[in-house]
């Protein structure tokens, strides 16, 4: 097995790249990259890449409905990049006619995951043209009339990752319906509120026109709806919208008299309701018709929980891609990183999850919102019951987890990450998801026994955000999801991962059922996350991954083993631990419907 | 002297402790010559901590005249000695720990930070623990160390060609600072070893101190030559350099100064390797921070990390502030630059910069480690710090005096050992698998080296270790870890051996406060070290259970 180390010291040997070698490189080689079922090739063209690490370098592009590949045709550098369309926000001319020095004629691109390319193309014919043309066709198909990718690839997988999330199944899982709380179908046509899924847990006290008159008063009629429930104490999160107060502060005693249901279903003594918001930012809502419960929600208590919204973000980020890409700032790193406030955010979010779950472990119902309750809300709520739940720190769980509270709580995908859109400068986009696979990396860094998934799941669910292969991230909400019968025409993200489950597993997750994870959100335990932000420099990488992971693939081979084994011991000896024969096989990766209590690690060998 | 003139106060009963990661409590605190022991009588699982004086880096002590005293628990029925003064005593250790004790009555307090004061900076090594540290299950060892020159060089057999044993050294009169023995070139006999040790800072002469099995290069370390205003040369030392490249076109040296520093130091006597004489021989510089400015980063680090304040906004301000991290980043690239030269460009190098016993310790250390894969076993790293940091003579004894706590006025104290464990936590981060020993063994060095029940790091040297029986009245540290339990707990399950350099990455992005050493102290740490723990038996398991 080798292990090549990427040389980091410019010293005597000028930089290079060890990839695979250098093997066919006639420039008819693209006719070798392999493509995904269903993806056509469109164009190829002669170019030269602006390489920011290693300069100039030739070699030969191709452009399909899917990606953007290239490859180098120098002996001496290798260079190749592999561009899903989809992850391209802006695509612009460099350089005119009249333009001279080396290169400086061409094309710009700006990717939506940290990166850029530029491109150096001949001044002669209309080489530049075409290819911008069909790059800005195909990377904004739905500003051109055109399907996406999604709805183009035939790809075939063993598993169906549609079915990876059953809303009733999960309720039951929870422990829904119970006495106190019950399954309304009120939106089944989303006709309650067409942003939200068509299947909500409501309090069971509650009646179907309480729920309408609810959603009168809160924004784009999101009624407070419960996430999660706590299976001893009884306490829930309940997520929603900010309440329509206005200026005028109106009341509704409909609203108060839902949440005091909400709150008399435990008997929490008092309902706390975490605004994610900064205060100001609340009261200036007052103005466009929102704002948040004041005094005359009686036994609640208000919680303003300080996280800026989508523009802040936005800008943070852009601020972060300054400082890493394409040359990361060197001389003041730490405070240049500082200056972006990038983990500052991170923290903020992180610290405000672990109020909410704090709460409700203590049997304290929690009502979480912010101003429309798809961005903010949907951090906190998820992130909170990552600490609550271990189921959803398996790797199946943790699809649930995103299916239930992001995809079907309508997070606006469409309009954060701009799937197939050319206007890259829309004030909708901002990296909120993005912030959340932050937030959990952060706590499987803190936590590494605890979480099945490994870094790579995130690595890839961040990957196909942007990609537009599957249809998981795809549009705004449930309701136009169904309109384009996402389910039935494109492929799940879960049906890739589902398929291949040893990419993803940590070899030393340990489940422990009842125990709830509180990361650490100090600026001094967080760190940032190189190995996403920074990947795309080859200076910064650290130890080549193959070994590794393969090294981590021999543990999980071998964990097998000794699970295995350990099953077989316990059979033969099941006199002494029943238990323990009773439990289905601890096959983790089929761990969706099984209580994570086999605690394998606890057990002393009998050996 | 009798330690007991330093105790006037031995035992306090009703004392309140407080420390990290646990509740206060409440018990009897016992000062003997080399320990602070409290014992916690107040719950069924009685607790004892047993702090070595040694480790406490600065007290601070305050005490309150007041009637009604008021500790943590109000307890009625306190005796009537206290007379309501009480005192409170801040011991802030080497280890990072910041312990706190409320002692009843003011004047027992102060004799006992009396004794802490004095007893925890006794200046006579021979007074010091290590000399009365006997546990039961041990015998002094036959043999102190785990090699020596003469066993080290007798295994590198393909040394034997053009290298040989010198002990022209055996009673410390050529250098006092080096081994008895060295490995020197085989042409080079023991006179012009004599006369060019005194063209050397302290007579440290270029010896070996690392051979390239896959090239036949080696690293050679020494002083600075001491060319002083006239610029002397010296024949002798030139031909010791001259042999080392025999049968190369060149040689590089590292001088661990900047051009200008190197330039000045001609005026102090000492210099650099000049052009003229030396002219196979191709010098870089690369300034490195030593002493009292390595020592100031290591204070102000620490300083940020004990911050208690809710206001972190400046958390990776102050970070930055502190330079630790560059100089990480700096020892790093340094040696980096010598692997360089040694695997890729293949040549031999000379290390120094002006004592020849810190930084030049610190990159041929680290160069080791990057390009040999026998210096990554536990035995390995533990028998490479033995070579370079004991034998070949690191001032632990005036290095570590001191911690970041201190008030004590500044005198050698830095902290180039605590440095070289932070970049090798930087590699063992970087490349997983490719190093036999865990973070816990890097940990458990960082914090003997300040304080420690063994002799290893006693001393200046080799010949005052002699001269005071360190070795026939000590323990070896490096011993003791290498006893099967121990040597199980330091090792990383995760291990798989690679005959490829490791390089790491030096970039400011790449590398990581150690928070396991400087924020070890937090409930954070507390449990990456208890989940790193849990990996390791899993693995063993695995292992174990696979094999049956």
């Amino acid at each position: 097995r080798s292990q090549i180390s990427v040389p980091v010291f410019m010293f005597f040997l000028s930089f290079y790249y060890c990839d695979n070698g250098l093997s066919s490189l006639k420039m008819e080689l693209l006719s070798d990259v392999s493509l995904l079922p269903g993806e056509e090739r469109i164009t190829d063209k002669d170019i030269i890449y602006i390489c920011p690490f290693s300069g100039a370098v030739k070699g030969k592009v191709l452009i399909t409905n899917y990606r953007l590949y290239f490859r180098s045709s120098d002996a001496d550098v290798t260079v190749t990049l592999d561009v899903p369309l989809g992850a391209i926000s802006r695509v612009e001319k460099m350089g005119g006619a009249s333009s001279r020095g080396e290169n400086s004629y061409g094309l710009d691109i700006t990717c939506k995951d940290m990166r850029n390319l530029r491109f150096a193309l001949k001044q002669e014919g209309h080489s530049r043209r075409d290819i911008f043309e069909v790059l800005f066709r195909y990377a904004f198909p739905l500003s051109h009339g055109l399907p996406l990718f999604a709805y183009l690839g035939q790809e075939k997988y063993a598993e169906n990752g549609w079915t990876i999330y059953k809303p009733i199944e999960e309720f039951r899982r929870q422990g829904l319906p119970n006495n106190k709380w019950r399954i309304s179908f009120i939106n089944k046509s989303y006709d309650l509120c067409d942003t939200y899924p068509t299947v909500l847990a409501v309090p069971y006290k509650s009646k179907e026109e309480d729920l309408r008159k609810v959603a009168a008063f809160r924004s784009r009629a999101r009624i407070p709806v419960l996430s999660w429930i706590h299976r001893e104490n009884q306490a829930v999160i309940v997520r929603c919208s900010q309440p329509l107060v206005g200026m005028s502060g109106k009341r509704n005693k409909d609203d108060e008299r839902y949440l005091d249901l909400i709150r008399e279903a435990n008997d929490t003594t008092k309902l706390t309701i975490y605004d994610a918001r900064p205060n100001v930012n609340a009261v200036a809502n007052k103005a466009t018709g929102g704002g948040y419960e004041g005094d005359e929600y009686q036994n609640a208590e208000l919680i303003f929980l300080d996280i800026q919204n989508i523009h802040v973000m936005r800008e943070s980020q852009k601020k972060l891609k300054d400082i890493v890409y394409p040359n990361v700032e060197e001389s003041h790193w730490l405070s240049s990183l500082e200056s972006t406030h990038w983990l500052e955010h991170v923290k903020l979010v992180l610290s405000g999850a672990i109020q909410v779950a704090d709460k409700v472990s203590s049997g304290n119902s929690v009502v979480v919102h912010c101003s429309d309750g798809w961005d903010r809300t949907a951090q906190l709520t998820s992130l909170a019951m990552l600490m609550l739940d271990s189921h959803y720190r398996t790797l199946r769980g943790f699809q649930v987890l995103i299916e239930k509270e992001w995809i079907s709580f309508g997070h606006k995908f469409a309009s954060r990450i701009g799937h197939g859109d050319k206007n890259h400068a829309d004030q909708d986009r901002s990296p909120i998801f993005v912030q959340f696979i932050d937030c959990v990396w952060q706590m499987t860094k803190q936590f590494p026994t605890a979480f099945e998934f490994n870094e790579h799941l995130l690595l890839t669910i961040l990957d196909h955000l942007y990609s537009c292969r599957f249809g998981t991230f795809l549009y705004n909400c449930e309701s136009v999801r169904d309109q384009h019968e996402v389910r039935s025409k494109t492929v799940s993200l879960w049906s890739l991962v589902n398929s291949k489950v040893d990419m993803y597993l940590n070899p030393f997750y340990t489940p422990e059922s009842g125990r709830v994870l509180y990361p650490v959100a100090s600026m001094r335990h967080l760190e940032l996350w190189v190995a996403y932000y920074i990947r795309w420099n080859p200076r910064i990488r650290q130890q080549q991954q193959s070994p590794v992971e393969q090294r981590y693939k021999e543990l999980l081979a071998l964990r097998d083993e000794y699970l295995k084994k350990l099953e077989q011991l316990q059979l033969s000896d099941s006199s002494t631990s029943s238990h323990l024969a009773n439990s289905p096989t601890p096959n983790t990766t089929s761990s969706s419907t099984s209580t994570p209590s086999q605690q394998y690690t606890h057990l002393q060998t009998p050996l | 002297m009798e330690f007991a003139e330093h105790i006037k106060t031995a035992n306090v009963e009703d004392v309140v402790l407080r420390q990290p990661l646990q509740p206060p409590s409440r018990g009897t605190l016992c000062i003997t010559g080399h320990h602070l022991l409290f014992s916690d009588r107040e719950e069924s699982d009685s607790r004892q901590v047993l702090l070595l004086l040694r480790n406490i880096d600065a007290t601070e002590k305050s005490v309150e005249n007041l009637t009604g005293y008021s500790g943590f628990f109000s307890n009625a029925s306190h005796s009537e000695r206290m007379s309501g003064s009480s005192g409170t005593i801040t011991m802030k250790c080497k280890d990072l720990r910041v312990l706190q004790l409320d002692i009843p009555g003011m004047e027992q307090c102060l004799n006992i930070a009396h004794s802490i004061e004095t007893l925890s900076c006794l200046d006579c090594v021979s007074e010091m623990y290590p000399f009365f540290y006997r546990p039961v299950e041990l015998s002094l060892p036959e043999q102190w160390g785990l090699s020596s020159p003469e066993m080290h060089y007798s295994q590198m057999k393909e040394l034997y060609e053009k290298w040989r044993l010198s002990t022209v050294n055996r009673d410390y009169s050529v250098c006092s600072s080096y081994p008895p023995a060295v490995i020197v070139p085989k042409s080079i006999d023991d006179d012009t070893l004599k006369k060019a040790a005194k063209f050397r800072q302290g007579g440290r002469f270029p010896v070996l101190c690392y051979y390239h099995k896959k090239n036949g290069m080696v690293i050679m370390r020494s002083s600075q030559p001491l060319l002083g205003a006239n610029r002397k040369r010296c024949k002798e030392d030139e031909l010791l350099l001259q042999a080392v490249i025999e049968g190369s076109d060149k040689g590089y040296i590292i001088d661990t100064r900047s051009r200008q520093q190197a330039q000045q130091a001609r005026m102090t006597g000492g210099g650099f390797e000049s052009k003229s004489f030396y002219s196979r021989w191709k010098r870089f510089h690369r300034p490195m921070e030593r002493g009292k400015a390595l020592q100031e980063s290591l204070i102000k680090l620490v300083e940020a990390c004990g911050d208690e304040s809710n206001n972190m906004d400046r958390w990776l301000s102050k970070l930055e502030n502190s330079k630790w991290l560059s100089h990480v980043q700096n020892a790093l690239s340094t040696a980096g630059l010598l692997v360089e030269c040694v695997e890729r460009d293949g040549h031999s190098v000379l290390v120094h910069g002006s004592e020849g016993t810190d930084c030049s310790l610190l990159i041929s250390t680290l160069a080791q480690l990057i390009m040999d894969p026998c210096c990554r076993t536990v035995e390995g790293f533990l028998g490479l710090l033995e070579r370079e940091w004991i034998q070949a003579r690191h001032p632990f004894q005036q290095r570590c005096a001191h911690s970041a706590y201190s008030h004590a006025r500044l005198q050698q104290e830095s902290p180039v050992f605590l440095l070289l464990m932070d970049c090798v936590w930087q590699l063992w981060r970087q490349f997983p698998l490719a190093l036999g020993f865990s973070e816990a063994l890097l940990l458990r060095l960082a914090t003997e080296v300040y304080a420690s029940d063994y002799g290893t790091f006693l001393c200046n040297s080799d010949q005052e270790r002699c001269a005071l029986g360190v070795k026939e009245r000590t323990h070896c540290l490096f011993q003791a870890l290498l006893r099967p339990t121990q040597r199980d707990y330091y090792s990383n399950p995760l291990y798989e051996r690679t005959e490829l350099a490791i390089w790491p990455s030096v970039h400011p992005q790449s590398l990581q406060l150690w928070k396991g050493y400087f924020l070890r102290w937090t409930q954070q740490v507390r449990h990456l070290e208890e989940a790193q723990e849990e990996i390791r038996n899993m693995v063993i398991e695995w292992g174990k259970l696979a094999c049956s």
